[in-house]
């Protein structure tokens, strides 16, 4: 191989956490113009790896070139200059500013009145050129999910970088999304520039990349050309075993009893607008009903009408004949997943201990004559540490250390291990690898099996038909349609993700 | 061979240690800057401190001074601090020792035959109740009108500053024919008594003292202070954990509340005696410095209300003897509170990367390496 044509190379770097070996010898290698996936479990190294290359962390060893030359990056600002960005796992949008203001946010001006009309003109052409359309005077905030990812992505190519990091970035994407994404992706490349490409969705790795390595515990297991790679083979690289997503034998369970009914509710959301429209919908204990969607047609609402989060504007909603009026934190009742773990799920400042009970903290064993018992705390957590696979070194670190598929890891374990009656799970894989996502439908399952109701909101359509006894799709605050999980196939169902079925009923 | 990590932890002093970090830093960096400036004002800033220093200190008189000045600050330090804690800003803490003496005046004019001891608990509670009612307009407008608080707890100080006025000139209350204008005196069984000799030392510091480490306690280690820290961090994760923000918001501002009227009422029953018209000017604003430079924690609340005092009392010597603008000691206040965001906002850069080498990092930590095969 040229080795001019290597744009990026990360070598033999090592990094460590107090109780973690976040990275282990990792090589990688990015050639001109290619799109190199990094694949592997939740808490793997990935983030960790790309932070490095981003000044965000200073490997214990190892060297970084860019373009051939060796490079020690001390800051993000320094990585830029280097010709690097990156786009985080999580947000790192300022969501009360408007986008053009996110995107020229911490460049350099020697003016000293912010003159916006160029940078406009700059971000316009971006949104052309990539066709990742955004307005630039829309404040951040009132974007859906999709835009502010273009927003972000935006951010990194207005900085002219030569290496582009994606760190998830279709976890929180809509199918269509993740397309257009790929075909800007493609449109990145082609000018030579290149994309490392983090995702647990094998799918997409395979389709947008030229190469893939894999890392297991911090350690490379191996870099394969996409060219040569399987799903399968890759998910056998990543996990150590063949892992698949498919649905299991599950017996009937013999108690039915509606556990979730909501009749005719009418909600809006946080922009004013009507988010769902008289909908109505039934959920009976041992059953799990999937509740399919583009996200954004009132998914969100919904989850948080159910537990209490959001008032509906009319309509009832009751849990076993309960109404529900007031938020629900009680997991032994409802379990609660929300779909976003950092801004809702999480204090992202406390302890692993504290997040798993920051509704039962003032239960029993965790308070005794009015104080909080951090020992009691301690011990819980290390037990759900364990049960629940989670990789932190103890209970004691905030809960930010954690990689982002053991913070979702945290939040599962808080909702489901109290066994409520009825688990609303909103996107609980999202950001799982592939063996956490098994583990978490055998978890819904065997609440299932247990006689649990379960909401499962998801816009992996392939989850959705895995897991589901019953299908609902939803489609701008509307119930579509209803399929049998047994039988129900993914084109029907495509159809009424984008609205069809009434017309077609017509 | 591996090495782990062995932690022993000494949480209270670890505590004590890690939460005065910031505020040690601050003040050491607004003494300092504050010498250039004395510096440039023509006079030598270690003979004006050194003489700041005497004047704090050379007698048990001048300290107990200090230690009496601390009292109102101690409290509203506080006061102030659990709202920072909460996510709020509580600035009305001046308001609020206006409305406790007035309360705390009600009762302690009229002779009620009660022990001493009875009759100062009476005082104390009448005093937190006003307050405490008083602090509950500005929590409601703040939780369920969404009324900034700043403004509504600063208007609200006004209003009572006015209140007072009224009530030590022209209400039953008042003196008539005073000088200026004051209630009537105080019955003796309301007053607090004098510890030392000699001086005007009452136990309001101790108080103050007091109240700063039961708060620490009641932040860290109940379900209550486990509530507000988790507004305090993320309020959407306290609403989603059931958490009644409103309620709590309206709470930890009515504690803040109860807490500057019971400084409000120790300063009455222990140093004036009587009501006074602006018997407190300002010093409920410094409480807003003194928990800025506390960075929010009540252990930090201690440290910055006895060094804010010192400058206080020492300062008055500094420009008797030096010739410093007398206006110094609010001037090094000034900066130290801009100091201790400042190192605050540099030490978070910092903070990220010591979070990777030291997660236990809030608890003073002793590390052994201990080899293990
Ligand atoms: N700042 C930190 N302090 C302590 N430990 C950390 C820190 N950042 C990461 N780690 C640890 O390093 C390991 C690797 O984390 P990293 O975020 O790189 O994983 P990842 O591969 O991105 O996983 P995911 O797919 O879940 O995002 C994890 O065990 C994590 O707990
Ligand atoms: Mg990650």
């Amino acid at each position: 191989m040229n080795e001019n044509s290597i744009l990026l190379k990360m070598q033999d770097i090592s990094k460590s956490f107090p109780g973690v070996l976040a990275n282990d010898h990792v090589t990688i290698e990015c050639e001109k113009g290619h799109v190199l996936g990094l694949l592997g479990e939740n808490g793997a190294g990935k983030t960790t790896l790309m932070n490095i290359l981003y000044g965000l962390y200073q490997p214990d060893q190892g060297k970084i070139f860019v373009d051939g030359k060796q490079v020690v990056i001390n800051s993000p600002s320094e990585a830029i200059n280097h010709g690097i960005g990156m786009v985080h796992q999580h947000f790192k949008l300022v969501d009360t500013l408007s986008v053009i203001e996110n995107v020229i946010l911490g460049i350099p001006t020697n003016k000293a009145v912010l003159d916006f009309g160029p940078a406009k003109k700059k971000l316009e052409k971006l949104c052309k050129e990539y066709e990742l359309f955004v307005d630039p005077e829309e404040i951040v905030w009132r974007l859906p999910v999709g835009k502010q990812q273009w927003v972000e992505i935006l951010k990194a190519l207005y900085r002219d970088c030569k290496v582009l990091v994606l760190d998830e970035p279709t976890a929180v994407l809509t199918p269509s999304e993740s397309d257009q994404l790929c075909r800007a992706i493609r449109k990145i490349t082609e000018q030579g520039r290149s994309v490392v490409f983090i995702s647990h969705k094998l799918r997409e790795v395979i389709e947008i990349t030229d190469k893939v390595t894999v890392i297991r515990d911090g350690k490379v297991i191996g870099t394969v050309n996409t060219k040569e790679a399987t799903q399968s083979i890759l998910a056998e690289m990543m996990v150590g075993r063949p892992v698949t997503i498919e649905r299991k034998a599950r017996p009937t369970v013999k108690e039915h009893s509606a556990v979730l009914v909501m009749k005719n509710v009418n909600a809006f959301d946080d922009r004013g607008v009507q988010a769902l429209k008289d909908f109505n919908l039934t959920v009976h204990a041992g059953e799990i009903v999937g509740v399919a969607g583009v996200d954004g047609n009132g998914q969100r609402e919904l989850s948080e009408c159910i537990t209490g989060l959001r008032k509906p504007s009319s309509g009832s909603i009751t849990i076993q004949d309960k109404q529900v009026t007031n938020v629900i934190a009680d997991p032994s009742f409802v379990g609660f997943i929300p779909e976003d773990r950092q801004k809702t799920g999480l204090v992202l400042d406390f302890t692993v201990a504290e997040n798993l009970l920051i509704k039962d903290y003032k239960e029993k064993p965790y308070v005794k004559n009015g104080f909080l018992q951090y020992s009691e705390m301690k011990k819980h957590a290390e037990h759900m540490i364990k049960k629940y696979n989670i990789k932190s070194p103890s209970g004691d670190i905030k809960v930010k250390t954690l990689s982002g598929g053991n913070q979702q890891k945290v939040v599962i374990a808080r909702e489901l291990d109290a066994q409520p009656v009825l688990d609303v799970a909103s996107h609980p894989t999202r950001g799982l690898d592939l063996g956490a996502v098994s583990n978490v439908h055998d978890i819904l399952l065997n609440e299932r099996n247990r006689g649990a109701a379960v909401l499962f909101i998801s816009a992996e359509l392939q989850e959705v038909m895995a897991l589901s006894d019953r299908i609902v799709v939803l489609y701008s605050g509307q119930i579509m349609g209803e399929l049998n999980g047994e039988t129900a196939d993914q084109f029907t169902i495509g159809q009424m993700m984008l609205g069809q079925t009434t017309e077609a009923k017509k | 061979m591996r090495t782990k990590q062995k932690i022993i932890k000494v949480p209270f002093i670890g505590d004590l240690i890690y939460s005065s970090g910031h505020t040690i830093l601050g003040i050491l960096l607004g003494i300092f800057t504050g010498g250039l400036l004395i510096a440039i004002s023509g006079v030598n800033p270690f003979l004006a401190y050194a003489s700041m220093f005497r004047g704090a200190f050379n007698s048990l008189q001048s300290f107990s001074n200090v230690l009496v000045r601390s009292s109102p600050l101690l409290l509203g330090g506080i006061g102030v601090a659990i709202g920072i804690k909460s996510g709020v800003w509580n600035t009305g803490i001046e308001g609020y020792m206006y409305i406790g003496a007035i309360g705390a005046t009600i009762v302690a004019i009229p002779e009620l035959g009660l022990p001493p001891i009875i009759h100062i608990l009476l005082c104390f509670i009448v005093a937190m109740l006003f307050a405490g009612l008083w602090g509950a307009i500005p929590g409601y407008l703040r939780a369920y009108k969404g009324v900034n608080e700043v403004t509504a707890t600063i208007m609200l100080s006004y209003v009572a500053i006015y209140f007072t006025n009224w009530i030590v000139s022209g209400s039953p209350l008042a003196q008539e024919g005073a000088y200026f204008p004051m209630s009537l005196p105080f019955a003796e069984s309301s007053l607090l008594s004098i510890l030392m000799k000699g001086t005007s030392l009452h136990p309001g510091p101790f108080i103050g003292l007091l109240m700063c480490i039961i708060f620490h306690i009641i932040l860290k280690y109940t379900p209550f202070g486990f509530r507000t820290r988790m507004l305090g961090y993320n309020p959407f994760a306290a609403q989603y954990a059931g958490i009644n923000s409103k309620k709590q918001i309206v709470m930890t501002m009515v504690i803040g509340a109860m807490l500057g009227g019971l400084g409000g009422a120790i300063e009455v029953l222990g140093l004036k005696h009587r009501l006074y018209m602006e018997f407190v000017t300002g010093v409920g604003y410094e409480s807003v410095a003194v928990a800025l430079v506390a960075g929010g924690e009540p252990i930090g609340v201690m440290l910055s209300a006895l060094f804010f005092s010192i400058l206080k009392v020492g300062g008055a010597t500094m420009s008797i003897e030096t010739g410093v603008s007398s206006s110094m000691a609010s001037i090094i206040i000034a900066l130290c509170v801009l100091f201790v965001i400042g190192v605050g906002v540099a030490d978070s850069k910092r903070l990220k990367k010591r979070d990777e080498k030291d997660p236990g990092k809030k608890t003073l930590s002793f590390k052994m390496e201990e080899a293990v095969k």
